[in-house]
C-alpha cells in the first residue's frame, strides 16, 4: 500500500535519514521506533509529502507521490508531534475549522464532529477554549482533528509525549479501537518501547538515520534468542561489584540503574553461582536475581549499545 | 479560504488586545506629542499699571491665542528677560509701550506687532467714539457693540489667499504627529498578524493545511488579507477618533485620505512577510521588528518633518522607506491639498515596494520553511 524506497534526506552536512526502506500494508499498525534525533519525524514528513527527499522514492499503491502528492494527501490523517491547534479557539471551533478545510459542510460536518468528540472523550468539554485544556486533552484533540475526514492512513508522530499515564492509556486504546473498528492503517512513531509493543503488528527501529531492525515483535525479539537478560536488584551498589561484572568475559552488556543492574549473557550459561560469588567478594547483599524474556528495549540496547532514552 | 478567515476573526474576537493596545498608543502619542487641539502658546512677561490690565488693552491681550501675557512687576519682568527665561518682555503704558528684548528673534517682532495691533485698535475706537460724539459710557458701549456686530456680518465678504513657493514648508505639528504615529504603530499590528504564519508553521497547523485540499496560495492570501484588514481597521479607527472626537477635518478629504492609505497598508503587509521570512523564530522577530519599525519611523519622517533632515545618507534611505511615502500621501492630501495626479508617484512606489517585498518574502519563506 505505502512504500519507502531507498529514502535519503540530507540537511547541509547532516544526513537525517539514510537509505530507508519500509512498507506499510492496509489495516496494520506499524511502529517506527527510535530515540530522539533518530530521523523518525523526517521520515514521516517525507512519507506524508511535506518534505522532499534528497533521493529515493515514496510510493502509494505503486505510484510515486513525489511529483503528485494528491492521492496520498486525500487519504492521510496527520497527528504532528506539536499541538497543532488554535489555542484561543474552543475544541468545537478547532474541529469546525479543520473540518471546513477538508471541505466538510453543514450536517455532515456536525455529525462528524460529534462522532470525533465522542471517540476522543471531549464531548462535555467541546465549548471550552483549548488553552484551558490539560496536556492530555490537547493531545486527544490533536488526534481528533486528524480523524475528521475519515482517513485511510493515520500517521502519529509521538502522540503521547509529555502527558499523564491515564491520558496515555486513553490515546493508546483509541488508536487500537480505530484500527480494529475502522480498519485504519496506522504508522505510530515513539521512543516508548511499551507503547509500540502494545500497539504494533510490525516494527521498524531507527537510530541515527539508519534502519537497524525491522519485523514483527517476535521476529525482532528473536535477535536476542541466544541471550538472556538478567535483572539483579540490591538496596545499594558498590563499585567493586560493578567492576567485576564489567570485567567478566561471559557478560555481554551491563546497564546500571538506581536499584537494578541488567546484564545480558549467553543462554547456555548459568550465572547464579557466579553472581552470588561476585556479591560475596564485593561485600554486597543481593535482593533478587531474575531471568527475563527479552524486550524491545533489550533489542535496542543490543543493537546500539545504548538505552532507547539515553 | 473562508474557513481560515473565519478562524482568524474568531481568534481576534477572543484576543483583541494587541489591536487595542497599538490603536490606543497611536492616539495617546499623537495627542501627547502633537498636542491636537491647538498649538501651545508662548509666554510673554508684561508689566503695567493696574488700570491697563483691566482696560480694553488688557482684555485684548488676554484673548490672544498665540501668546500668553503674564502680568508681573517691572523688576520681575526685566529679571526674566535678562536671565533668558523669556525672549522679550513688554511695559504697557496708557498710550504707548516698550518692548524689552532679550534675544533678537522672529518672535520679538511678532510680539511687537501683536501689541501694536492692540494699541492701533484702541486708538481707532477712541477716534470713532470722538467722531460719533458718544460721550456717555452707555452710548459708547452701544456704539462699540454695533460696530462689532457689523464687523462679524460684513456686507461684502473678503477671501484672502497666499502664494507658496515650491520650496516652502507648511508644518502642522498636530497632523504630522497623528499621521506619523498612526503609520508607525500600524506596522506592529500588521507585523504581529503576519507573524502568525511563522507560529502556525512551527506548531504544525500549516502542515495540516498543506495536507488538506486547501491550496497554498489560499493559505497565504487569507493570512495576508486578514493582516491587511486588521491594519487598515486600526488606521480607520484612529482617524475616525480624530475626525469626530477632536474635530480635525483633514482638509475636507477624509474619505479620500483613508482610501489613499491602501497602498501603504499593502506595502507594510508585504514588508512584514519579508521580515517573517528572514527570521528563524518568534524571539528573533521580536528583536528585529522594533529596530526596523523605529528606524523606519525616524528615517521616514514620522517623528519630525523630513525637511529638517540634512544628511544625504538619511535622505537616501528615506527614499526606500514605505513610511516616507505614506507620510507624503497623508500630508499631501490633508495639509498641502494635492490632487490625485500629484500623489501618483508615492502611490506607485508603495505598490512597487509591496509587490517586490511580497515576492521575495514568500519565495524565501517557501525555501526556508515547508
Amino acid at each position: 500500500m505505502l512504500e519507502l524506497v531507498d529514502l535519503t534526506k540530507r540537511f547541509k552536512q547532516n544526513e537525517a535519514v539514510k537509505n530507508l526502506n519500509m512498507f506499510i500494508e492496509k489495516g496494520e499498525i506499524v511502529g517506527l521506533l527510535g530515540p530522539n534525533g533518530a530521523g523518525k519525524s523526517t521520515a514521516i514528513s517525507m512519507l506524508s509529502s511535506l518534505v522532499e527527499p534528497t533521493s529515493g522514492d515514496v510510493r502509494y499503491n505503486n505510484k510515486s507521490i513525489l511529483r503528485n502528492p494528491g492521492p496520498i494527501r486525500e487519504v492521510l490523517g496527520m497527528v504532528p508531534q506539536e499541538i497543532a491547534l488554535y489555542d484561543d479557539l474552543s475544541a468545537l471551533e478547532n474541529l469546525q475549522f479543520f473540518g471546513r478545510i477538508y471541505k466538510l459542510k453543514g450536517k455532515e460536518l456536525q455529525i462528524k464532529i460529534a462522532e470525533v468528540l465522542e471517540q476522543i472523550g471531549l464531548t462535555d468539554r467541546k465549548k471550552d477554549i483549548v488553552k484551558t485544556f490539560s496536556g492530555g486533552m490537547k493531545r486527544r484533540l490533536n488526534i481528533g482533528v486528524a480523524m475528521l475526514h475519515d482517513p485511510e492512513i493515520i500517521i502519529m508522530d509521538e502522540p503521547t509525549v509529555g502527558i499523564d499515564p491515564q491520558s496515555r492509556n486513553y490515546i493508546l486504546e483509541t488508536v487500537k479501537r480505530l484500527n480494529e473498528e475502522k480498519q485504519m492503517t496506522v504508522l505510530y512513531t515513539s521512543h516508548y518501547m511499551e507503547e509500540v509493543e502494545f500497539l504494533c503488528d510490525r516494527i521498524y527501529i531507527m537510530d541515527q538515520g539508519n534502519l537497524i531492525a525491522s519485523g514483527t515483535k517476535e521476529e525482532i525479539k528473536q535477535i536476542l534468542s541466544s541471550e538472556h537478560t538478567i535483572s539483579i536488584k540490591a538496596d545499594r551498589w558498590n563499585d567493586r561489584f560493578i567492576e567485576k561484572l564489567k570485567n567478566n568475559p561471559t557478560i555481554h552488556r551491563v546497564k546500571v540503574e538506581d536499584r537494578e543492574i541488567t546484564i545480558v549473557v549467553p543462554k547456555e550459561v548459568n550465572m547464579f553461582a557466579t553472581l552470588a560469588k561476585m556479591a560475596e567478594e564485593a561485600d554486597l547483599e543481593l535482593r533478587s536475581v531474575d531471568i527475563n524474556a527479552p524486550t524491545l528495549e533489550d533489542v535496542f540496547l543490543h543493537l546500539t549499545g545504548r538505552a532507547l532514552r539515553d | 479560504m473562508i474557513g481560515i478567515l473565519l478562524a482568524k476573526f474568531k481568534t481576534f474576537i477572543r484576543n483583541p488586545w494587541t489591536f487595542f493596545i497599538f490603536t490606543g498608543m497611536s492616539i495617546v502619542f499623537a495627542l501627547m506629542i502633537g498636542g491636537t487641539g491647538g498649538m501651545s502658546s508662548i509666554p510673554v512677561p508684561v508689566s503695567s499699571a493696574d488700570d491697563i490690565k483691566e482696560s480694553a488693552i488688557g482684555e485684548a491681550l488676554e484673548e490672544n491665542e498665540v501668546y500668553t501675557f503674564n502680568w508681573m512687576a517691572e523688576e520681575e519682568m526685566k529679571k526674566r528677560v535678562s536671565s533668558g527665561k523669556a525672549e522679550a518682555g513688554v511695559i504697557l503704558k496708557e498710550d504707548s509701550y516698550e518692548v524689552i528684548v532679550g534675544v533678537a528673534s522672529s518672535n520679538v517682532e511678532m510680539i511687537e506687532q501683536t501689541i501694536q495691533g492692540v494699541y492701533v485698535e484702541k486708538r481707532q475706537n477712541e477716534k470713532l467714539l470722538e467722531m460719533m460724539g458718544a460721550d456717555t459710557e452707555s452710548s459708547q458701549q452701544e456704539f462699540l457693540d454695533n460696530m462689532e456686530q457689523s464687523i462679524e456680518s460684513p456686507v461684502f465678504s473678503i477671501e484672502a489667499s497666499s502664494f507658496r513657493s515650491a520650496d516652502a514648508v507648511v508644518h502642522d505639528s498636530a497632523s504630522h504627529s497623528l499621521f506619523g504615529f498612526t503609520l508607525f504603530f500600524v506596522i506592529y499590528t500588521i507585523a504581529y498578524n503576519v507573524l502568525s504564519i511563522l507560529i502556525e508553521k512551527k506548531d504544525g497547523i500549516w502542515d495540516r493545511m498543506i495536507l488538506s485540499p486547501v491550496k497554498k496560495w489560499e493559505m497565504y492570501v487569507s493570512n495576508l488579507l486578514y493582516s491587511f484588514f486588521e491594519g487598515y481597521l486600526q488606521v480607520i479607527v484612529i482617524f475616525l477618533v480624530f475626525r469626530y472626537w477632536f474635530g480635525i477635518d483633514f482638509n475636507g478629504r477624509f474619505l479620500e485620505m483613508l482610501l489613499l492609505l491602501f497602498p501603504y497598508v499593502f506595502s507594510i503587509v508585504a514588508l512584514s512577510i519579508f521580515i517573517t521570512a528572514c527570521v528563524k523564530n518568534t524571539q528573533q522577530f521580536n528583536a528585529v521588528l522594533p529596530i526596523i519599525a523605529v528606524s523606519m519611523a525616524m528615517i521616514g519622517g514620522a517623528y519630525w518633518p523630513l525637511e529638517i533632515v540634512s544628511s544625504e545618507i538619511l535622505l537616501a534611505l528615506a527614499k526606500i522607506n514605505p513610511l516616507t511615502y505614506g507620510m507624503e500621501i497623508l500630508n499631501g492630501v490633508a495639509v498641502y491639498g494635492y490632487s490625485l495626479e500629484e500623489l501618483l508617484f508615492p502611490i506607485s512606489i508603495l505598490i512597487l515596494m509591496g509587490v517586490v517585498f511580497m515576492g521575495i518574502g514568500i519565495h524565501l519563506m517557501e525555501r526556508r520553511h515547508v
